[in-house]
């Protein structure tokens, strides 16, 4: 066991210098776009029909275990995209990266596209090997750090637990969905064979039936409720130490953080709206003074009809002195 | 468990597998010639902008006889222009036949400028201010208000809020108690770190939300869809009816971040709008403040907004002028099936007509 904290050393700092790597190439355009997800109809169709079209081949090779329960889509900003499986995922169970929100990097990559430390052997997660392997890492990852970079290299650290303990909820999730593949294909091997020869598509939508059935339970259970929301957590924690590290990057090349842009956007808004309330204010003091101008002239009238009285008394007493 | 649950003829089997293959190669050659595709084919005339709002008032083939205009408040998330899909699957466009004078808000799609929009910026803002124009435009002193989905929350607190600038009220596939059995996506919010959630993300993005729609029917709306597709691969007209359907599923607008934190959490989560205590900028939303006419139509498939989220409305609202109406179909059928075009607005416009 002794050896096992200065493997995980040299694994970590493999992973660091990968890191590296991987964010300056996250400042090259061109990696960006291969990177960004792609939404066309195509790929959308070849991604449902490649998992059909395996379902099928496998029905017609006698293997009636196959699921074809692929989510067929992938996570949508390809959090997968790069170490994971192909966009439009294989067959089977859920794919790799069919996570909630479809963030997160896949059993084996690390966080960020880091990947692997090159030499590292990566157990899946959700073995026990994993886990005795996430023990070491985390006792490791909670030494103290030293140095001036001692900051940056505690942000590393923290990323690093993050991304292992997103990992395993990585694996509760997909342990979780699974079962409900094993359910649906126990299911239709329940279900009695119809008498007639059947087309493969009827027993392909028969299928389905029975696998969103089965999916629908699980997805309203509380462990499903419970499993989901952490994984999801998870992936927040993980993105926000990410957003850290690329801050502090931005912040190196002389360029304004989302952090700040944040802060104007939300000065902005409250200058708006104190803004408007302030016209809001106006308008009922220009309406009041309407008002007041009204009444004014509604007393005008008034104050006209007593004045010729006394114009009237005045004349009289005019007329009367004149005479 | 049973031995062999398949009755398949090899041959038959391998026929079919090849047949699909055939169809499929055959089918490429109408998606190469499919053009762009376009949503909202009403013609329309945008009456009034602010930030990435515009309000469209929409022009029908006759004049309105209806006197009172009408106005549709959709939703946030995804565009508004499933009320006007194409030609002959439009909602607007059968209102317009009925001759109801028919407004429609498109809320735009928010960017990084739109973050601290909160609800009361979207209702008693936003809202409130293309209700006046209308007024002013129509010199009426209260409009009908239809709401879709997110917007019917949003008409429903509007309504608790300046009651005097409203009529009457349609709500469709509406949800007032977000706490349903069968209401997936409120179970799965409801652990979720919101703040964190909306922290990390700011702006939800579109991507995010239609991954989570999508995965309430996985196999469905990801495999069997596009499987289903190859069928009416032949028919130039499907597939564009398919494709159009599929732009306005994914073309949808990011959610601004602060309104977002304060739907999921305050709606989704704590379910504070049947219980009397959402608030819209320090404003009590009481639901029995609306005693205007209310016509609730919601859809009996709908695996978004259950009916039991929607049916609720009847006894939390103040009105005596209450009518439901159940639509034989799901969230989207409820705009763009054929049956819907023929039953929802008449039923909405011989409705108003009542009142």
């Amino acid at each position: 066991m002794s050896d096992k904290p200065n493997d995980f050393i040299d694994q970590y700092q493999a992973f660091v210098r990968a890191g590296l790597e991987t964010w300056s190439r996250q400042f090259d355009p061109a990696s960006q776009t291969a990177a960004a997800p792609s939404a066309d109809i195509m790929g959308r169709m070849f991604g449902g029909l490649s998992g059909y079209g395996d379902w099928m081949r496998s029905m017609a090779a006698g293997e009636p275990g196959a699921a074809p329960f692929a989510m067929g889509g992938v996570p949508p900003f390809g959090g997968s995209g790069a170490a994971g499986p192909s966009p439009y995922g294989p067959p089977g169970a859920f794919p790799p990266g069919a996570t909630p929100f479809g963030y997160g990097p896949p059993p084996g990559a690390a966080p960020f596209g880091y990947g692997p430390p090159p030499g590292a052997e990566m157990p899946q997660p959700g073995t026990e090997q994993f886990d005795e392997w996430a023990r070491v890492a985390r006792e490791t990852l909670s030494m103290p750090a030293f140095g001036l970079t001692r900051e940056q290299q505690e942000e590393q650290q923290a990323l690093f637990r993050a991304w292992i303990d997103y990992a395993e909820h990585y694996a509760r999730f997909q342990t979780l969905l699974q079962g409900v593949n094993d359910r649906a294909g126990a299911a239709l091997r329940e279900q009695p064979a119809p008498t007639d020869a059947e087309s493969m598509r009827s027993v392909y939508d028969r299928w389905v039936n029975l696998a969103e059935e089965n999916y629908g339970e699980a997805a309203l259970s509380d462990e499903f409720r419970e499993v989901y929301a952490s994984l999801v957590n998870a992936q927040m924690r993980l993105k926000v130490l990410q957003q850290k590290q690329v801050e502090r990057v931005t912040k190196q090349a002389g360029m304004p953080t989302r952090t700040e842009v944040d802060s104007l956007g939300e000065r902005l808004h409250a200058m708006r709206r104190e803004l408007r309330q302030m016209h809001g204010l106006v308008a009922e003091v220009e309406a009041l003074r309407a008002e007041v101008a009204a009444l004014r002239g509604a007393t005008a009238p008034i104050a006209a009809e007593a004045a010729p009285t006394g114009k009237r008394a005045a004349k009289t007493a005019t007329k009367g002195r004149t005479r | 468990m049973n031995g062999n649950p398949f009755s398949f003829d090899p041959e038959a089997a391998r026929a079919e597998v090849e047949a699909f293959r055939r169809k499929l190669e055959a089918g490429m050659e109408t998606l190469k010639h499919m053009g762009p595709i376009e949503l909202g084919t009403t013609p329309r005339e945008a009456v009034y902008t602010e930030d990435k709002l515009t309000l469209w008032h929409f022009k029908g083939s006759k004049k309105p006889t209806a006197k009172t205009p009408l106005l549709i408040c959709y939703a946030l998330v995804n565009t508004p222009w499933m009320v006007d899909l194409q030609e002959d699957r439009s909602m607007v466009r059968n209102l317009l036949a009925q001759g109801e004078d028919v407004y429609l808000i498109d809320w735009g799609y928010p960017d990084g400028a739109d973050r601290w929009l909160t609800l009361e910026d979207y209702i008693d803002g936003y809202l409130d201010r293309c209700i006046d124009v209308i007024r002013q435009r129509h010199a009426v002193a209260s409009l009908n208000l239809l709401g879709i989905c997110q917007g019917g929350v949003f008409s429903l607190c509007y309504a608790t809020l300046h009651p005097e600038k409203v009529r009457n009220l349609v709500t469709m596939v509406t949800p007032v108690d977000f706490h349903t059995p069968d209401n997936m996506l409120s179970h799965w919010a409801r652990n979720i770190d919101i703040d964190l959630f909306v922290d990390t993300y700011g702006n939800v993005p579109a991507d995010v939300m239609n991954f989570a729609y999508l995965t309430l029917k996985p196999v469905r709306l990801n495999q069997q869809k596009y499987v289903g597709l190859v069928d009416i691969l032949d028919n130039p007209k499907e597939v564009e009816n398919f494709l159009r359907m599929e732009k306005w599923i994914f073309d949808s607008p990011d959610q601004a971040g602060e309104a977002f934190r304060e739907f999921a959490r305050d709606f989704f989560q704590k379910n504070q709008l049947i219980k009397g205590e959402a608030h819209i900028g320090g404003k009590v939303i009481d639901l029995k403040k609306i005693t205007h006419p209310v016509l609730n139509i919601y859809a009996e498939q709908d695996h978004l907004v259950p009916p039991a989220a929607s049916t609720p409305m009847a006894s939390v609202i103040g009105s005596k002028d209450y009518t439901a109406l159940a639509f034989k179909g799901g969230h989207i059928g409820i705009y763009v099936s054929g049956r819907a075009q023929a039953q929802v607005p008449p039923a909405i416009h011989e409705w108003l007509a009542k009142r």
